[in-house]
């Protein structure tokens, strides 16, 4: 064998983790949330004196996309805001900044922004634990992921149809409304997709601005606290002496890991689709 | 337009600024020192970060030694080894690795990686430095991978051609030419991924031990240990509200912030080099 064989031996090697630890994850989230998984798991509530405990993730459920949801219709305004400020500012030097202020926003941990939301909107606007206070923080969170993704999505617009609208004497509003949102709304949703992943995924922003363990259903106002998959799976994770509450653990985790997947994958399908178009 | 991104601005300049109120009455009586202080005994009112500091510092860092080759290997191997058709597969596999959320990764710490540490190197409990780096190494895996990827197929067709035609076997090719030109991308991944180990909260927190103390000595890594992040997480929700204690997360957390910072402006600049 020449040294070249050997060399791609060793990458084929090394490269096996990758290969094989995504299938072999999936397959062990299933495997150990096989018994307690059915169709009556994922539609029922938890009623009885179990804290969760027992079975039927319902509540957790609705729970975390109502905080996701939430979180995205919060920051799109504000990335579509952006992403439009970006992209009717070239050439100049704000586009810089904007993109430095947006790298430096995404960089910061998710637990710092649920610590300053735990101090201005928890204690210091007296909002308390609530579907309000994760929302603003969750949002912070995938604000900056949601904007790069709309800017890309405006980016990626052909420059002939703005030259174009622009020399039949379009103005900006026009341009927006009548060009761009309507050519580029399947990257936008897209980014959308993508930031509900993001939102459903994230544990420790919310963990202390707006969920609790049990007793919290569908909330009756913003000020109330949910109960999400997420912070249902880290509770009952640490529950070493109860193997009925880490079963269930395992089926709530098989089911965020299902919904994510469903999110990024609809996203990866549609910037797919939406790229071969406007090749 | 201008309202949302200057709203951009405000958010990180609310951020750092609250953060920095909340710390303000810990920096004000600790300060710089309590970086160097090895003891954190809330009700002695000892808060000192270097544990906690010193544990994230070794956990990022295994984190990355531990993906860093198995990440570069599956780029080139994807690449360079797989036949076309077959590329898309791996990519998907690290899509799915990256959609795994952090707490489902945290429950297959607890429940499958510690029992498999704690019976393979006869350890009393399995949660340790080691535990955290490794389900990290898992975390930024995808990151890792589709960046190098990334990073080796933007070098330019003519220098591979060229290496081709000076006579360069493989071999030569990938380590003098190929590795050599992603370098400047394959960096930046490093760093973003250093800072997204960093920030990583729930996962760790299961499986680090939340013990704050040095290890001892300072390079074990297979007794219980704190990081900044699994430190805010355990103790924010005992910390009454305007308590030293309390003040001194947010000191973390304002900490956390500027390694945070530093990385992302680091991974910035160099990559600004590039061009």
């Amino acid at each position: 064998m020449t040294r070249g064989h050997w060399s791609k031996l060793l990458i084929a090697l090394l490269a096996l983790p990758a290969l094989l630890l995504p299938a072999a994850s999936l397959g062990y989230i299933l495997w150990r949330a096989g018994p307690v998984l059915d169709w009556a798991f994922v539609s029922s509530a938890d009623e009885g004196m179990g804290f969760g405990v027992a079975s039927g993730i319902l509540p957790q459920l609705t729970g975390s996309l109502l905080l996701a949801f939430s979180a995205c219709l919060l920051a799109a305004p504000v990335a579509l805001g952006c992403a439009l400020y970006y992209q009717l500012c070239a050439g100049t030097g704000r586009r810089g900044i904007l993109l430095i202020l947006l790298q430096m926003l995404q960089g910061i941990p998710p637990i710092v922004f649920g610590l300053a939301g735990l101090l201005i909107f928890v204690y210091l606007l007296d909002w308390g634990v609530s579907l309000a206070s994760g929302a603003v923080v969750l949002a912070g969170v995938v604000l900056p992921l949601l904007t790069v993704n709309v800017i890309d999505a405006l980016q990626r617009l052909p420059t002939h149809y703005s030259e174009s609208a622009r020399s039949l004497g379009l103005r900006d509003g026009e341009l927006i409304m009548r060009v761009w949102l309507p050519m580029a709304w399947p990257g936008i949703l897209t980014g959308l997709l993508l930031a509900m992943a993001r939102a459903l995924s994230e544990t420790a922003p919310i963990l202390f601005t707006a969920t609790v363990f049990s007793g919290a259903g569908w909330p009756d106002s913003i000020f109330e606290p949910v109960t999400t998959l997420q912070t249902h799976v880290f509770y009952l994770a640490q529950e070493a002496a109860d193997e009925q509450a880490v079963a269930t653990a395992w089926g709530s985790a098989a089911v965020l890991v299902g919904v994510v997947l469903i999110f990024a994958l609809l996203a990866q399908c549609l910037r797919r689709m939406s790229g071969s178009r406007s090749d | 337009m201008h309202v949302s991104a200057l709203l951009v601005g405000l958010v990180l300049f609310l951020l750092l600024g609250f953060l920095w109120f909340g710390a303000w009455p810990f920096l004000r009586q600790d300060g710089i020192a309590s970086l160097f202080a090895s003891q954190w005994y809330p009700f002695e009112g000892l808060f000192g970060m270097a544990p906690a500091l010193l544990g994230s510092l070794w956990v990022v860092l295994l984190a990355l030694f531990l993906a860093l080759p198995l990440a570069l290997a599956g780029a080139v191997f994807n690449l360079e080894l797989m036949p076309s058709r077959w590329q898309g597969f791996l990519r998907l596999g690290m899509q799915v690795l990256a959609g795994i959320p952090s707490v489902v990764y945290g429950l297959m710490g607890l429940w499958l990686l510690l029992p498999l540490l704690e019976s393979q190197l006869e350890l009393l409990t399995g949660r340790s430095l080691l535990a955290a780096g490794l389900l990290l190494a898992l975390m930024i895996l995808p990151t890792l991978m589709v960046m190098s990827e990334e990073a080796l197929h933007g070098v330019r067709a003519e220098q591979k051609e060229s290496a081709i035609n000076l006579g360069l076997d493989w071999n030569q090719r990938l380590w003098r030419v190929l590795l050599p030109q992603a370098w400047p991308g394959i960096r930046s991944a490093c760093l973003l991924a250093l800072g997204r180990a960093l920030g990583e909260t729930v996962a760790v927190m299961l499986v680090v031990g939340s013990m704050d103390r040095l290890p001892q000595p300072w390079y074990n890594l297979l007794q219980p240990a704190q990081t900044l992040t699994s430190r805010i997480g355990r103790e924010i929700g005992e910390a009454g509200m305007g308590s030293l204690h309390w003040s001194a997360l947010m000191a973390s957390g304002l900490l956390l912030a500027m390694l945070a910072l530093l990385l992302a402006s680091l991974a910035q600049l160099m990559g600004r080099e590039k061009r």
